[in-house]
């Protein structure tokens, strides 16, 4: 019961967050922002129109919001969130977590192809080559995790006996881990430094590029993924730097929450002091974050 | 055994009733079909018998009193059987709409003939059970496919591919009759039963001459230069059959000597998980770099047996460093991912088949938009590419499940080992991904977006046997993601007789199966309810179709769209050192340029190497002993007699 009631809250106020980013970046721009449930109006928005399909575009272009979203909530299922057991864990997990959002890029790519615009594949490429580098460096994490505590499974990274948490003796291995996370955070989310959501230019965008086409609900539900993806990214640090559970389970939740607030936040600041890296130097970025990630593992073969 | 006797019988009539019948083209072709499939059956079934038994079932035959013929049926067999015995009838049901051109009635049937002979030569491969028989079989597989290679023999592009092969695949075949000759030497027998009597330094050394030889048949980088070149030329029935299936027997051949030779040396085991991971990688990027469809799904090819060399590779370092549950898994992940790249890749050289069939283009910036004009191809093709990419709820996923399983067991291994299991995670998601991003680009340049060029209009779905095929072995690749259960007990049930792993606890797979079904389905549950909540939520609402959107630009032709080759440029690039790509692009000048030209060729760097190092030293030397030949029939003698004296004096 628990655990459907912390999946529930995950699902209902994941949408929240992306406004903290909003209201972080206008606060940095001396503006007022939008209001902070900015996304849940354009969900209700684009829930209630129509939509326009392009006539190059075959069941894929719609398949691919739904593909999309069903594999972002399915990564959810699997997390722990503020400690509570989750719906569904066994040992390999994660393996399944990264294969099933891995299969929601490829719909997104596939539905972007569709449309046969040059832009939309321009996108397409560029999600391709980044995600592959991205995802060698969190399975790299993976690996560190495994040499830590022997788990392959997010619910028991972080309970046990040796939970994996920036206090326990292993903290300082993943101060480099919180780090390079943040920024495969970044590039899975299409973030600046990696991509710019905000931008106006096509030609140099990556995520929001390839939904160019889509609209109304499948739009909707595209959007919902993409938070649903963000939330999982931003929960995984989160589950790291938290300090130990508290007793009270409501305190506990309202403690995960404040910090997955507060890592938003920092996204927000990220957006608002950064330029965003030019295209041939994301590579460099993402295996920097892998170079991180390695070097962690590679002490730790002194240390166990 | 009788049952696998009258299967093979079965089959060969399969081949033999077309030639008989090549006048009445359909009848010899629904011969062909039905024999073959009850042949196939009929063999499925005496694999699923023999399955109960917990002996190997032996058979032995005495020839001219010299070469005795056995065979033996025990679990690695029983592994590597099913892929043939499935695919080989779904196969030749392609076939009958495939070869269609009536004019080439006679060469259909020898096509069938050749088809059959392979299949019962692949089955005897995996069944024999001493050196000859072995032998006997491995080159009735290897000329047998050369000879289907051969289909289109008028075409020079088409002798030179075949005679590629036959040379990569008689050198291999000498080296494994190599390999088999060293330890018949020291064992003085030719029975594989004796094998793991002879000295160190032989085991050795037959081990790595008989690994160049099976690696060359499986295409593992860098042997695998003849692949590229076969399938492409080879007509499509004949690429999924060689490429699903026949190359496995590559597999087949170093996993058997492996066992036989019972010597767990951690080189061995360690330079297999090498050479997977190398091929793995590279294979997926020649792949992402290649224009033509066939060409890149042979490259892909070389990636998939670079991810079962993975997954044998670390179950060889779990034995060699006593992990047997790590050595369970990295084995039976790689004998469910031979099934499963069976499966999957028999299916995309079908649907490479039907577009080459009905649009006739190879490469696939000339193609586009085929999955309005062939909606069963474009479908089926949308499945095989997902599962080719490792991705759930597909079967390739579960495969490579286990091996990513057994790598992590391995991260518990000390020095080289554990180094080399954390390089085969990281090479495991790398080729995941890099798989993702080809076959994105196959589907999305050629069966999504606008048709490039005006023959993709014209498309149309292949005649119905062949929707057929690929209808099937896509089901079924969802079948294995949806119900992983019996299958990954059915890899595992093929370590059973190989006693090495005889002391793996009965219970080490738990409740893994079980947990991946699950998952697998609670995934589809949840696409069909949004599937549905989508239905809901667009009823009444307004949906209009219009043009997409040019960011401004109205006047949009297919021309802008991306290509294959704007698609991967950057992803190539990335692997630079390791791939030799060169560009020709005169760069526009003055105010109003002229028409300019670009084009980017992308080379094998094995391709080069073997040139470099092998084929010109080799033409060097001899055309420097040019002299020799010169004629004189007298000289010649004169040779024979002086090489004569030469060995007499000498032996």
């Amino acid at each position: 019961m628990e655990s459907v009631v912390s999946f529930g809250l995950a699902l209902l106020l994941a949408p929240l967050f992306p406004g903290v980013i909003l209201k972080t970046k206008a606060l940095f721009a001396g503006k007022q922002g939008p209001p902070l449930l900015i996304k849940y109006f354009t969900l209700i928005k684009l829930l209630r129109k129509g939509s326009v399909y392009s006539s190059s575009t075959t069941f894929v272009f719609r398949l691919g919001p739904l593909i999309s979203c069903a594999a972002a909530i399915m990564a959810l299922l699997f997390f722990p969130f503020a400690g509570t057991a989750p719906l569904i864990a066994f040992h390999g997990d994660v393996i399944m977590v990264f294969y099933l959002l891995g299969l929601g890029r490829f719909f997104t790519i596939v539905a972007a192809l569709d449309t046969a615009s040059p832009f939309e594949g321009m996108g397409a490429a560029r999600e391709a080559f980044f995600s592959t580098l991205a995802e060698a460096a969190i399975f790299v994490v993976l690996i560190l995790f495994f040499r830590m505590n022997g788990a392959l499974s997010l619910a028991a990274y972080f309970s046990g006996s040796q939970p994996i948490s920036i206090i326990g003796s292993q903290g300082a291995l993943l101060l480099l881990v919180i780090v390079a996370l943040f920024m495969i955070l970044l590039t899975e989310n299409s973030r600046v430094p990696v991509d710019d959501p905000a931008t106006h230019l096509e030609l140099t965008m990556i995520h929001e590029v390839m939904i160019l086409d889509h609209s109304g609900p499948d739009l909707a539900l595209i959007e919902l993924g993409a938070f649903y993806k963000l939330f999982f990214y931003a929960s995984f640090i989160a589950c790291l730097i938290k300090p130990p559970p508290l007793a009270d389970p409501v305190a506990n939740t309202l403690l995960f929450y404040g910090v997955i607030m507060l890592l938003y936040m920092v996204v927000g600041v990220v957006e608002s002091i950064m330029a965003r890296l030019k295209m041939d130097l994301v590579p460099k970025y993402i295996l920097t974050a892998f170079a991180l990630v390695f070097f962690a593992v590679i002490l730790t073969l002194e240390i166990v | 055994m009788d049952i696998l006797f009258a299967a093979l019988l079965l089959v060969l009539a399969g081949g033999l009733a077309p030639l008989a019948l090549h006048r009445w083209l359909s009848a010899a072709k629904v011969a062909h079909v039905s024999l073959v499939a009850a042949g196939c059956l009929t063999g499925l079934y005496g694999v699923y018998a023999a399955w109960g038994q917990s002996t190997p079932v032996l058979f032995s035959y005495s020839w001219l009193h010299s070469l005795t013929w056995s065979l033996s049926l025990d679990s690695l067999a029983t592994a590597f059987l099913p892929p043939i015995f499935l695919l080989a009838p779904v196969i030749a049901l392609y076939s009958y709409d495939y070869l269609d051109a009536a004019e080439h009635a006679w060469r259909t049937a020898v096509n069938h003939f050749f088809f059959s002979l392979l299949v019962a030569a692949m089955v005897l491969v995996t069944l024999a059970d001493n050196m000859a028989a072995f032998a006997m079989a491995w080159e009735l597989m290897s000329l047998s496919s050369y000879a289907l290679v051969l289909y289109d023999y008028e075409s020079e592009e088409t002798q030179r591919a075949a005679h590629l092969y036959l040379l990569f695949t008689q050198t291999g075949a000498l080296l494994v009759f190599a390999a088999f000759g060293l330890l018949a030497q020291s064992t003085g027998s030719l029975a594989f039963a004796q094998i793991h009597l002879a000295p160190e330094t032989a085991k050795t050394a037959a081990f790595f001459l008989a690994l160049i030889g099976f690696g060359s048949k499986a295409g593992v980088f860098p042997l695998h230069i003849w692949l590229p070149h076969a399938h492409p030329a080879a007509p499509s029935h004949v690429s999924a059959l060689m490429s699903g299936v026949m190359i496995k027997m590559g597999v087949y051949g170093i996993l058997r000597l492996y066992f036989l030779l019972n010597d767990f040396n951690p080189l061995f085991a360690r330079t297999v998980l090498v050479l997977g991971m190398v091929s793995g990688v590279l294979g997926v990027v020649y792949a992402l770099s290649k224009r033509e469809i066939k060409r890149l799904l042979a490259y892909s090819s070389i990636e998939n047996i670079g991810v079962i060399f993975i997954g044998c590779g670390l179950g060889m370092v779990g034995l060699s460093s006593g992990n047997r549950i790590m050595a369970a898994f990295g084995f039976a992940g790689g004998l469910l991912h031979v099934l499963n790249h069976a499966l999957f890749k028999s299916l995309l050289f079908m649907g490479a088949g039907a577009i080459l069939h009905t649009v006739g283009a190879r490469k696939m910036d000339q193609l586009g938009g085929l999955m309005k004009t062939m909606p069963v191809t474009g479908r089926t093709f949308l499945a095989g590419s997902v599962a080719i990419s490792g991705l759930p709820p597909f079967n390739g996923f579960v495969s490579e499940f286990l091996i990513y399983y057994a790598a992590f067991q391995g991260l518990g291994l000390q020095g080289p080992d554990f180094l080399l299991s954390m390089a085969a995670i990281i090479a495991l998601a790398l080729i995941g991904g890099l798989a993702a991003g080809c076959f994105t680009k196959v589907v999305g340049i050629v069966f999504l977006g606008e048709p490039r060029r005006e023959h993709a209009h014209a498309a149309t779905d292949p005649g119905p046997t062949m929707g057929a095929a690929m209808t099937l072995l896509a089901v079924a690749c969802l079948g294995i993601g949806l119900w992983p259960e019996p299958f990954i007990r059915f890899a595992f049930a093929g370590l059973r007789d190989l006693a090495p792993l005889a002391a793996v606890p009965a219970d080490v797979l738990g409740a893994v199966p079980h947990n991946l079904a699950v998952i697998a389905r609670v995934f589809v549950g949840l696409l069909l309810a949004l599937t549905a909540l989508r239905r809901l939520l667009y009823r009444g609402k307004p949906v209009s179709q219009n043009t997409t959107w040019g960011c401004g630009f109205t006047q949009a032709t297919s021309r802008i769209q991306y290509t294959g080759a704007s698609y991967s440029l950057s992803i190539v690039d990335f692997h630079r050192p390791f791939i030799k790509t060169t560009t020709k692009f005169a760069a526009l000048a003055r105010i109003f340029p002229g028409a300019t030209q670009y084009s980017r060729k992308v080379e094998d760097l094995a391709e080069i190497g073997l040139h470099r190092l092998l084929v010109r030293p080799v033409l060097k030397i001899a055309d420097k002993l040019r002299w020799i030949q010169h004629g004189h029939i007298q000289l010649y003698i004169g040779y024979i007699v002086l090489t004569i004296a030469g060995l007499l004096l000498v032996v």
